[in-house]
């Protein structure tokens, strides 16, 4: 206990690099990820097959190849990426993988006949997108996307093996430190002490997660009238 | 730099002894998370009074912390209170955990799509509850089950990179060794990946053959 006290300003500090990792990951795969996934449900066979392969790629590619492979191979062609840098990309490349599965998915659970409707209403295509399918989409992308931010943030541990400082890497640290200067090794304690606290912070996403599910579900149930999810009516359309 | 066959050809013994070691390790993992999976399901089907609480303590905490975190706190925490388990071991352990806790979830969520009816109806013909399970529940439950299973198999399959942080050398270390001795960058990794994609292939190849037999009867 004392060991964590001491330690406070440190493991305080490796969260808040794990935040920050993980946030700007999500961040990055978001925005991959909804281009990605529109892109997937446009009809262009060939254009819908590249995504799935980025898809699969990295979906079936170990997460820990991935990082490696960023943290290696961009050296090579003249890119000198810090760790930092080199987990972040190597994070993104797998959660946009994952959150483009999701926006796909989101987009095809909405009828066909609302994209037909707003079509025969004179709606451009963008339009469609945004004001109609869009967000009735994102009431099903949303919840999964805590999830994959869950996912991250465990993931962010990876950051570890390539030398990043995050709440991980301050765990092997504390207990090398304590190994060598007080000749005792807390690897049990600290390492518990670890796994509660990602504990903590992954479960309080999980909960919110649940949460956004259900709000957003109880929405659905609400008459039409009470109008879309996030955006203006559809009435309220210059 | 070029992509030099030869040198990939002459780590193949090498590549071959890490590939070994990370199959092993994922049949182990995996058919010892099943059996964790079945007992787990049980406890939650069955609505034991402690033991239901306990087992969704377990899968809530594991999945809700880091797999390296998992592995780490079994490999070097334990031994400072008096487990040790060998490099392997430890592995398998962590790896069957985690899994377990996932095929839990799974095997459940197969096992409650049969439906409370069916149960009753079953017992009212006098079918004893063994033989329910064995004839009418298993056989709807597994159809509902086995994609996420194999799901999670794979998982694991590509989680088993995750011991190499541990020093086990299976195919991810003996690559990043490599790497560190030879600078043969990116031979090595095209060849993991391309061993990791061909083991993901056959089993989801696998995967689809099974599910398409247990449908079979199903289908109009």
């Amino acid at each position: 206990m004392t060991l964590l006290i001491k330690n406070l300003p440190f493991i305080l500090q490796g969260i808040g690099m794990t935040l920050a990792l993980a946030l700007a990951t999500l961040l990055i795969s978001t925005v991959i990820a909804f281009i990605l996934g529109i892109l997937a449900t446009l009809r262009f066979r060939w254009l819908r097959w590249l995504v799935k392969a980025y898809v699969e790629l990295f979906r079936d590619i170990p997460l820990i190849v991935n990082i490696f492979f960023v943290f290696f191979v961009a050296p090579l062609f003249g890119m000198e990426l810090s760790p930092f840098a080199a987990v972040t990309v190597g994070l993104s490349l797998w959660g946009s993988a994952n959150g483009t599965e999701i926006v796909r998915a989101g987009f095809a659970s909405v009828p066909r006949h609302q994209w037909q409707s707003a079509a025969a209403l004179g709606l451009k295509p963008w339009e469609v997108y945004l004001f109609i399918t869009g967000p009735q989409a994102l009431r099903s992308i949303l919840p999964p996307f805590v999830g994959l931010l869950t996912l991250l943030v465990q993931a962010t541990s990876l950051g570890a093996l390539v030398g990043v400082s995050e709440f991980f890497k301050v765990g092997q640290i504390i207990v090398e430190r304590t190994t060598m200067m007080e000749g005792w090794n807390p690897a049990f304690t600290v390492y518990g002490a670890v796994l509660l606290i990602y504990f903590v912070i992954c479960s309080a996403l999980t909960w919110f997660g649940r949460w956004l599910e259900r709000r957003l579900k109880n929405d659905q149930r609400r008459p039409a009238s009470a109008g879309p999810l996030l955006v203006k009516p559809l009435t309220q359309l210059p | 730099m070029e992509f030099d066959l030869a040198y990939l050809m002459a780590q193949g013994p090498a590549l071959m002894r890490g590939l070994w070691l990370t199959v092993q390790v994922s049949a182990i993992s995996i058919v010892l998370s099943i059996v964790i999976g079945l007992m787990g399901a049980a406890v939650r089907v069955l609505k034991l009074p402690v033991l239901d609480k306990l087992v969704i303590g377990y899968v809530e905490f594991i999945r809700n912390t880091p797999l390296l975190a998992q592995l780490f706190f079994i490999f070097y925490g334990l031994p400072t209170i008096g487990l040790k388990l060998s490099l392997f071991w430890s592995g398998v352990l962590s790896l069957t955990l985690w899994a377990g806790a996932y095929q839990i979830e799974n095997i459940r969520g197969g096992l409650e799509t049969v439906a409370k009816g069916l149960r009753e109806a079953a017992f009212s013909l006098g079918l004893t509850p063994w033989r329910f399970f064995r004839l009418i529940a298993a056989p709807m439950a597994i159809r509902v089950g086995l994609p996420s299973m194999l799901n999670t198999s794979i998982s694991l399959l590509k989680n088993s990179s995750y011991l190499q942080a541990i020093g086990l050398a299976e195919l991810t270390y003996v690559a990043i060794d490599r790497i560190s001795m030879d600078f043969r960058t990116i031979e090595m990794f095209v060849a993991i990946c391309v061993i990791y994609l061909a083991l993901v292939l056959v089993l989801s190849v696998f995967a689809n053959r099974l599910e398409n037999r247990l449908n079979k009867p199903f289908r109009v």
